[in-house]
């Protein structure tokens, strides 16, 4: 019994404590210094913390390929070129470029004076460094699919380097811009996996700590090349949890938050600490028809299905308002993106041309998709739309890893056993957001051309547009491109997400680029 | 007893073999390629044939199993698929948050639940009674996402007495150790009650108070002590089962638990840390049943182990 009573002591002495610790003082391990447990310790940093809804995966920029961990390592690191918030290119570790007439040699032109966060500097011989790495295909890192055109690289001068590729590739650039530069002489000293947990770029922002699942937390590069960041440190933090995140911007503990829940917006708009920022997407939302199907082999059927859907209804109903109509099968961010005659909601016509087709009672169907609840409300929209031309879709909800499977186990396009794919892509150029879309070559299971879209015309204008260096030249084959997709009707083109992100209206300089990454080189707070 | 316990400790190892072979098998049976999934959407075919290759997936699965069990044997616990850091850091910092949020769920759950228990049961019938066990009811149908939600809101948003998440601070943990311990306290408070009713009729309890003990040892010695056994056994359990809900609460307030690790990892198909976090699970479960059998003997000196 004595034992029970002692236990129960502790037991009492423990929840007091909780109860009476501060919410200032610093976690366990860290209080060393008992005495000062009990008053707020002074802060003099100036601390902003960016709330997010997935976790950081790693901090090698060459091996992520998630938006958040690109988002993450940004802060810390930077590319020869990067994009603007309009998606436009802008130099950033070069000054320039060249690019000889038969597109297959790139000079750039290295930016003077920089250096990494170890002091090491910054010249072509640490740009041909981190290529190199990318480039090699032991290490398989994921940004390697980004310079699979580059067969060598040689340094010029000091700050000049000669990249050669096996073909032209117009989007050369862009990929270069993917490619975010380390220092050699961390990568040298941490090695490919230390590098993860060791980042040394040139960014805003120098390296402090990362807890994954946590936090990531940087402090501001005294000896940054341009106009940094006005605060010390900057924090991103993992919430999942809708809610949760809101929560942490109504009592300040987040500065910023993206995603901001969209059916949530209307609950902080009496709030004045509280604006709400829109902004337009890379992101199209569209489900896959797999031709090989008899049912959808007809492009009457398809375009009928195209018509049946109400585009804005979709936007209020699965986006809460937030997405706009597709009007080609890349988002109007992308750059060449042509407007295509609209779909019009069109029931009349729709069952027009489903008679036509032979389909006048419609048929029967599945759709597919992960099984989450913005998903589930997508597919059921699209069934319950469908229905009124006679299509009954049988909505299959998988879990993603199953879905994935199902999707690339099928070797050949009789194989396969999906009918509809509700699904989006996001890319930075047009040819990252065509070619594994609608490619014959990418049919599963090589890439996601899960509409089994085989057009020889459409291959050709892809291919053509790939290597075509000209800009001008490159616009029209993409607009001839675009209009045979877009009548060939692939895909079930329903709309573009409106990007929503919250801060305090205290906060400055943060920013989220349609791609969904949060730019925050300029961060500054009013707090 | 120190044989019992050695007994029972040894007991541990076959099990373990069992449990690592179950578990293996599942993540395997399930659907979803890990090379697939890690590439991401984007990646080419090539690029998943060479991770395959370079993460053993291509090896039969026997192999695969014998190279698991070698590397735990061996201490090389692999590297996590996702992050490609070694396994053990990726989970040692998630156990700190986990195991401090369960301690205080159950903590606070014991006691709040022992004491509405037995004021319930002593009051039986009356006002009280009532009131108690209908918040006791409220507190086990309550959905744990909803509670931390309300509580968040009220606590942080509206008083500003706790942060809304993380774990920079103890007191971070206050509100998700009440969301979580809330069915606890519940189920607790039940079963102190129904168990203390029954303890109250006994011949001796009748003694007790006929030899003149005031009321108070009456209840806490010769009653609490006796009903005891009961609650000790639901104790046990649920810490098992803690874990289950801490997934839902570490997602609410964001707290980087092994709970929420082991959720992403499965979706990830992060075979290597779902293997090791759930062995860990098992390890502890087979522990707390342990501590529980030699807990009825601490609470109850009839209860003899052989």
């Amino acid at each position: 019994m004595k034992k029970l009573i002692a236990l129960f002591i502790v037991i009492v002495m423990s929840v007091t404590f909780v109860a009476c610790s501060n919410n200032t003082e610093e976690a366990g391990n860290k209080a060393t210094d008992e005495t000062a447990t009990n008053t707020p310790v002074e802060n003099e940093d100036v601390n902003m913390t960016i709330a997010v809804n997935a976790e950081i995966i790693s901090l090698d920029p060459h091996d992520i390929s998630d938006t958040l961990s690109g988002s993450a390592t940004s802060t810390m690191y930077e590319s020869l070129y990067d994009y603007k918030l309009d998606m436009s290119l802008e130099p950033v570790l070069a000054t320039g470029y060249d690019v000889s007439e038969d597109g297959l040699e790139y000079t750039f032109y290295i930016r003077e004076g920089v250096t990494f966060h170890d002091g090491t500097p910054l010249n072509a011989e640490a740009v041909k460094y981190n290529f190199d790495r990318v480039s090699n295909k032991e290490k398989n890192l994921k940004r390697r699919r980004n310079l699979l055109h580059v067969v060598s690289t040689e340094v010029i001068d000091e700050y000049t380097l000669l990249v050669k590729l096996d073909a032209p590739f117009a989007p050369m650039l862009n990929r270069i811009a993917s490619i975010k530069i380390i220092s050699p002489a961390a990568l040298e000293k941490y090695g490919d996996k230390g590098i993860i947990t060791n980042p040394v770029g040139t960014g805003p922002y120098v390296f402090e700590e990362w807890t994954p699942g946590d936090k990531m937390v940087v402090r501001t590069n005294e000896n940054y090349w341009r106009e940094g960041p006005k605060i010390d440190t900057l924090t991103f933090k993992p919430v999942t949890e809708n809610g949760a995140r809101i929560a942490m911007l109504q009592t300040g503990d987040a500065d910023f938050i993206y995603p901001m829940p969209t059916e949530q917006v209307k609950a902080v708009e009496g709030d004045k600490n509280i604006e709400v920022i829109e902004g337009p997407s890379t992101i199209a939302r569209f489900t896959f028809l797999n031709m090989s199907k008899e049912i959808f082999s007809d492009v009457r059927v398809r375009q009928a299905i195209n018509y049946a859907i109400d585009k804005k209804a979709y936007a209020k109903v699965v986006k809460s308002g937030y997405a706009v109509p597709l009007t080609s099968h890349v988002p109007s961010t992308i750059t060449y993106h042509v407007a295509q005659p609209e779909y019009e909601y069109n029931l009349e016509k729709a069952k027009k041309l489903m008679a036509e087709a032979g389909y006048p009672n419609g048929f029967k169907t599945h759709i597919w998709a992960p099984n989450d609840t913005e998903n589930m409300k997508g597919m059921q929209f699209i069934s319950q739309q469908l229905s009124k031309i006679g299509i009954e879709v049988e909505v299959v909800p998988m879990e993603e890893g199953t879905l994935s499977d199902s999707i690339y186990k099928a070797k050949t396009p009789e194989e396969s056993t999906v009918n509809m794919w509700y699904v989006s892509w996001s890319a930075f150029d047009f040819d990252g957001a065509t070619a594994k879309l609608f490619h014959s070559a990418n049919i599963p299971p090589t890439a996601p051309n899960v509409s089994y879209y085989m057009n020889p015309k459409a291959d050709e204008l892809i291919e053509a547009g790939a290597i075509e260096v000209d800009p001008e030249k490159r616009a029209k084959i993409y607009a001839e491109l675009q209009e045979i997709i877009w009548n060939d009707a692939p895909w079930i083109f329903l709309g573009s997400d409106v990007l929503l992100s919250a801060k305090r209206s205290t906060t400055e300089g943060i920013f989220v680029d349609p791609s969904g990454g949060i730019i925050a080189t300029q961060a500054a707070t009013s707090k | 007893m120190k044989q019992y316990v050695l007994k029972r400790l040894l007991n541990i190892i076959p099990i373990m073999i069992v449990v690592s072979i179950i578990i293996f098998m599942f993540i395997h049976l399930i659907p979803g390629d890990p090379a697939r999934i890690i590439a991401g959407q984007k990646a080419t075919l090539e690029e998943i044939e060479i991770m395959r290759e370079q993460l053993g997936l291509n090896d039969p699965y026997i192999v695969q199993y014998k190279n698991f069990m070698l590397g735990i044997l061996t201490g090389d616990w692999g590297n996590s698929l996702k992050t490609g850091l070694p396994v053990w850091e990726v989970i040692i910092p998630r156990m700190k948050p986990t195991l401090i949020l369960a301690i205080f769920s159950i903590v606070w759950s014991v006691i709040a639940g022992i004491s509405i228990g037995v004021i319930s049961a002593i009051n039986r019938g009356k006002l009280i009674d009532y009131i108690v066990m209908v918040g006791a009811s409220s507190g086990i149908s309550l959905p744990l996402f909803w509670l931390g939600l309300m509580l968040m809101q009220i606590f942080s948003v509206k008083l500003g007495w706790f942060p809304t998440t993380g774990i920079d601070s103890l007191s971070s943990y206050v509100l998700p150790s009440i969301t979580l311990g809330a069915g606890i306290t519940a189920m607790i408070a039940r079963y102190t009650r129904s168990s203390m009713i029954e303890i109250l009729k006994e011949n001796y309890i009748r003694t007790s108070r006929a030899k003149g003990l005031s009321e108070f040892i009456v209840i806490n010695k010769h009653a609490l002590r006796n009903s005891l056994v009961d609650v000790i056994t639901i104790v046990g359990l649920q810490f098992g089962f803690l874990l289950a809900g801490s997934v839902l609460v570490e997602t609410v307030f964001a707290i980087p638990g092994l709970g929420r690790l082991l959720i992403d990892s499965i979706l990830f198909r992060d075979y290597t840390v779902v293997q090791t976090v759930l062995l860990i699970f098992t390890f502890q479960f087979i522990i707390i049943n342990l501590i529980v059998d030699v807990l009825y003997g601490v609470a109850n000196p009839k209860i003899r182990y052989q």
